[in-house]
């Protein structure tokens, strides 16, 4: 038994990594679902443009052929690293703005206009970065300082996983400490519960609307560049990021921080461990997952309304 | 003799008359997709190379491949006096997908030949309508051993070496290198499930013994679970059967771990648009491969030459195994036309049975030959690993050993029962 239990262990440490992951990839859905009442399916392209956009950043390969960037790229690997995790949610943001502004016409309208828009955005964004990047793999190269692996009794663990799990908690963190202990976030959370007040209180919705939802491509984006060096970077990758960030927030409840945080939590949970004991039901478990909690409280852990009426 | 028309006999006559007609209306009957006899109009080529999908990057680099041989053709004057012309269409690494293309091809776009695959579903899925047309069907760089197995075909013609050729060329020398305890990992589709049976066995034949084996979906996106668990197996050798962006996802993961070295990793095959771009460092463990773009042999340089000259701008900056198979099955296929001097297909399919290629020619290190049985080019496969003393930038692998076609022939191959020519439709779309 206590074998059964030590082996257990590292799968357990792991699933809390794992989970902590997949909040992260849900932040930023949960914010544009939970003010704009927006389901963006467009989330995973923002994911995988926040990645290209680092990749570029990086250098090497997948870097700008210009003579005026290499200076930038002879920078030591740590500061180009911190640079793109700035400078790429930030470009990211932009592209989100130039969405935005597309959805406004479906504002006050049946869910499925937006829903349709964002889909065609995913897709137009997907064949965007085809064009530009090619279809061929790239890796974002990252400092020394967090690649390799540590030993924890007799196993090895990835450096960079506990980094990425450690940062993902930050971001939490941080978003949780924006939305609750900042005046924008109390406007953004009044903007969540009734958008009409807001606007009644004399605080400009559009603009609302366009920070929360560049805020949200953000979030996308440093998700992307997170999981880059986990999952690659190519052009359908956004395709593997909404996917779980749907369940995330279906399971979670829609406009529930904690709710998403504590889906991804489970989810992480539940794909580790199914991967470890029962590989082969270990992407079809978290599906599994959503159906069970859809099926006996629709609404998720902790959302007030079922997705589909967002 | 008198003869009197009654009316019994005429509904007799009229009712046997009908029956006859709906017999040879109804049939049973093949189809048949004949045109007009040959003339000047071009010959048409139906490529069904992924652009998008699991697949994507490797079914550009096929395409490379295809069109090169096509344009190298056309620049000689074309075949038999006509300019050959390509129609793609992107089969999406996706069976169902290659299944509405191959329609498609055949039926609207009346291409003379089929070319193009990677993805072994979606090879299946081609070739069985191109089997029910008649089509010729060559499957470029799927590599499941059923290919050449269970789902021949007799329009279909099999242009990689299979999962099982490239287990037998490594099995015997990893059992003796790393040890018996082996673990196998596999993408649970039917290339990873029957490169898996395959070389399970070759690898029993060996004497060795299955710790574990694990199915793994196709999309999985995170191995952390997995490669605890093979430290928890502690096994001597990992056979992974796992390809695509599956493949890219684990080898990088596995490096991060440091995994890399230790177990001995057996990589069935490695594709090279799978490892361009990211150093040989990503070539991790022990793999095989039919071609490589420095080779010490003859055709090989002047070949990398005339790709950069084509393709300046390529991030694949040097052709590798998967564009070289596109490129010699392609030229293959323009030569055997010029030979029968026509598209019918069953002078091309008996043209190709048997066919010998000479190593020079296939810059390879063994000549060739396509097996008349299972429809299977047999040729060399090289065993390689990541080069640690690389002679360029891209130079990643270091080629261990030549083996020659007879040494690694698949089993799998046995199985293969082709349709007779009887039940095979003629097809030529002039």
């Amino acid at each position: 038994m206590v074998d059964f239990f030590l082996g257990l262990l590292p799968h357990l440490l792991n699933g809390v990594a794992l989970g902590l992951l997949f909040a992260l990839l849900s932040l930023g859905f949960m914010l544009i679902i939970g003010v704009m009442e927006v389901i963006n399916l467009a989330h995973g392209s923002l994911f995988a443009l926040g990645a290209y956009f680092a990749v570029m950043l990086m250098g090497q390969d997948g870097g700008l052929p210009f003579a005026f960037m290499q200076a930038y790229y002879d920078l030591p690997a740590i500061p180009r690293y911190i640079i793109a995790l700035i400078v790429a949610p930030a470009l990211v943001a932009v592209v989100g703005m130039g969405l935005e502004i597309c959805l406004r016409r479906t504002y006050g309208k049946d869910p499925l206009y937006g829903l349709l828009l964002t889909f065609g955005a995913a897709l137009v964004l997907e064949e965007i970065i085809r064009e530009i990047w090619g279809p061929a793999e790239y890796f974002l190269p990252l400092p020394k300082a967090i690649r390799g692996g540590f030993f924890f009794g007799d196993m090895i663990y990835s450096n960079y996983r506990i980094f990425a799990a450690v940062f993902a908690m930050a971001m939490i963190g941080l978003l949780w400490a924006f939305l609750n202990r900042t005046p924008y976030g109390a406007v953004i959370k009044a903007g969540a519960h009734d958008s009409e007040m807001v606007r009644v209180l004399g605080y400009n919705l559009s603009r609302l609307r366009l920070f929360v939802f560049a805020f949200g491509a953000a979030l996308a984006a440093i998700a992307g560049i997170v999981m880059a060096p986990i999952w690659g970077v190519r052009p359908h990758v956004g395709v593997d990021a909404v996917i779980p960030a749907f369940v995330v927030i279906v399971l979670g409840g829609v406009g529930s921080f904690w709710g998403a945080v504590s889906a991804g939590l489970l989810v992480g949970m539940v794909v580790a461990l199914t991967a470890a004991f029962l590989t082969e039901w270990s992407l079809l478990s978290m599906y599994l997952l959503l159906l069970v909690v859809v099926t006996f409280r629709s609404r998720g852990f902790a959302g007030k309304a079922s997705a589909l009426k967002a | 003799m008198s003869s009197k028309i009654t009316r019994r006999s005429m509904l007799r006559g009229t009712a046997l008359a009908t029956a006859g007609a709906g017999a040879a209306f109804f049939g049973p009957w093949k189809q048949n997709r004949v045109y007009a006899a040959a003339s000047d109009k071009p010959i048409k080529i139906g490529l069904t190379h992924d652009a998008s999908g699991q697949f994507a990057n490797s079914g550009q680099a096929e395409k490379r491949g295809t069109i090169m041989a096509i344009q190298e053709a056309n620049a000689k004057g074309g075949v038999l006096g006509r300019k050959v012309e390509y129609v793609w269409m992107d089969t999406e690494t996706t069976p169902q997908t290659g299944t509405r293309v191959a329609e498609r091809l055949i039926t609207r776009e009346n291409v003379h030949f089929m070319v193009g695959a990677i993805q072994s579903g979606t090879a299946n899925a081609i070739s069985q309508v191109a089997q029910k047309y008649g089509c010729v069907y060559f499957n470029t760089n799927s590599s499941s051993p059923t290919e050449s197995g269970k789902n021949c075909h007799r329009v279909k013609f099999v242009w990689d070496g299979s999962g099982e050729n490239f287990s037998r060329a490594a099995a015997k020398n990893a059992i003796d290198a790393f040890g018996k305890k082996w673990m196998f990992l596999y993408n649970d589709y039917v290339w990873g499930q029957n490169t898996n049976a395959a070389t399970k066995k070759v690898a029993a034949n060996y004497g060795a013994d299955a710790v574990d084996e694990v199915a793994i979906p196709v999309g999985t996106r995170d191995f952390s679970a997995i490669l605890l668990k093979i430290q928890q197996q502690k096994p001597d050798v990992v056979a992974a059967a796992v390809g695509g962006d599956d493949f890219k996802v684990m080898r990088k993961q596995v490096s991060d771990m440091g995994l890399d070295t230790s177990p001995a990793w057996l990589n069935n095959q490695q594709d090279w648009p799978d490892v361009y771009g990211l150093g040989a460092d990503a070539a991790f463990g022990v793999f095989g491969t039919t071609w490589y773009h420095l080779l010490d042999l003859p055709g090989v340089k002047d070949f990398v030459a005339r790709y950069q000259a084509r393709y300046p701008t390529t991030r694949i900056s040097v052709p590798g195994n998967v564009t070289y198979n596109g490129y010699v099955a392609m030229r293959e296929l323009l030569r055997v036309i010029e030979e029968t001097g026509g598209t019918d297909n069953t002078k091309i399919i008996k043209a190709l049975e048997g066919r010998k290629m000479s190593a020079d020619d296939r810059m390879q290190t063994h000549d060739a030959v396509i097996d008349p049985n299972s429809h299977h080019v047999q040729q060399t496969v090289y065993l390689a690993r990541g080069n640690k003393k690389p002679a360029d930038k891209t130079d990643y692998f270091e080629i261990l050993t030549a083996a020659d076609p007879e040494s690694v022939r698949a089993s799998a191959d046995a199985v293969c029962k082709l349709e007779s020519f009887a039940d095979t439709p003629s097809y030529d779309q002039g």
